[in-house]
């Protein structure tokens, strides 16, 4: 066994974590970086349900109008027939 | 208005009046009407709001099927306290726009009992249908419709059983 393979085998073997190791470990806040992800993730989700929901409400405007319309075109359509009905009886 | 908005606002207001396919021009009427409904939709707007529409619903499948492939509906609506706010002059500048070939009157209903006057018209083109026009003009309330588009006569007729409106039903000769 030459200088260099001792040297590794002293440097690879296993040795146990100081104490408290695992504590500070489980214990460590999120960092910088993290923080900053986990902003930016949430400010997207709350942009892309912002949006969804001025979308949904203008869909449901878009809705009311054709609805508005289309019953003012049966309603005048109805009375149309109504008079053509009554004059041609 | 500023110069500069005139300009970015002019070429909306031309489509918007393309996409007309006349022009509901009362606009002297607004001041005297005691109710006024102006619906504006064009093409993209009636696609959007049918994604919204339940075809489950026998009332919205209804106005679903209708809509579909329309390119716009524009109703301008007036309703007044008292009767002669309109004059026939009014309804002369909607009727000098809705002239042969493009369009051609098959309802003219006037009664001067009640002072009413009913008038629908379609615009045809090689492919069928591509236009209707509706003017009902009762004493106190004048409405002009334009449904733009290849408008479907029967769904149009099938309407009228809905919306709480009693379905008349038209002996066929």
């Amino acid at each position: 066994m030459d200088w260099l393979e001792l040297e590794l085998k002293r440097a690879l073997a296993p040795r146990d974590p100081p104490p408290g190791f695992a504590d500070r470990i489980l214990g460590r806040k999120p960092g910088f970086h993290a923080r900053r992800w986990m902003a930016a993730a949430a400010a997207v989700i709350v942009i892309a349900s912002a949006g969804y929901g001025y979308r949904w409400r203008q869909g449901l405007e878009a809705k009311r109008q054709v609805m508005l319309a289309v019953r003012i075109v049966a309603l005048k359509t109805s009375h149309i027939q109504a008079q053509v009905k009554e004059l041609t009886r | 208005m500023k110069p500069i908005r005139a300009l970015i606002l002019a070429p909306a207001f031309v489509a918007a009046l393309a996409a007309q396919q006349f022009q509901i021009d009362l606009s002297a009427l607004a001041a005297k009407a005691s109710d006024t409904v102006d619906v504006s939709l064009n093409g993209a707007t009636l696609r959007f709001a049918a994604k919204f529409l339940d075809g489950d619903d026998p009332e919205e499948a209804g106005v679903k099927k209708l809509v579909a492939g329309l390119e716009g509906i524009y109703i301008k609506g007036y309703k007044f306290k008292g009767r002669g706010a309109w004059s026939d002059a009014d309804l002369d500048r909607i009727r000098t726009q809705l002239k042969p070939p493009d369009w051609s009157r098959i309802v003219g209903v006037k009664s001067t009992e009640d002072g009413e006057t009913n008038e629908v018209y379609l615009r045809t083109g090689p492919k069928g249908i591509t236009g209707v026009a509706i003017i009902a003009a009762e004493p106190s309330e004048l409405t002009v419709v334009n449904i733009v588009g290849p408008v479907d006569l029967d769904s149009l007729a099938t309407l009228t059983g809905h919306f709480g409106i009693p379905k008349v039903r038209i002996p066929h000769k």
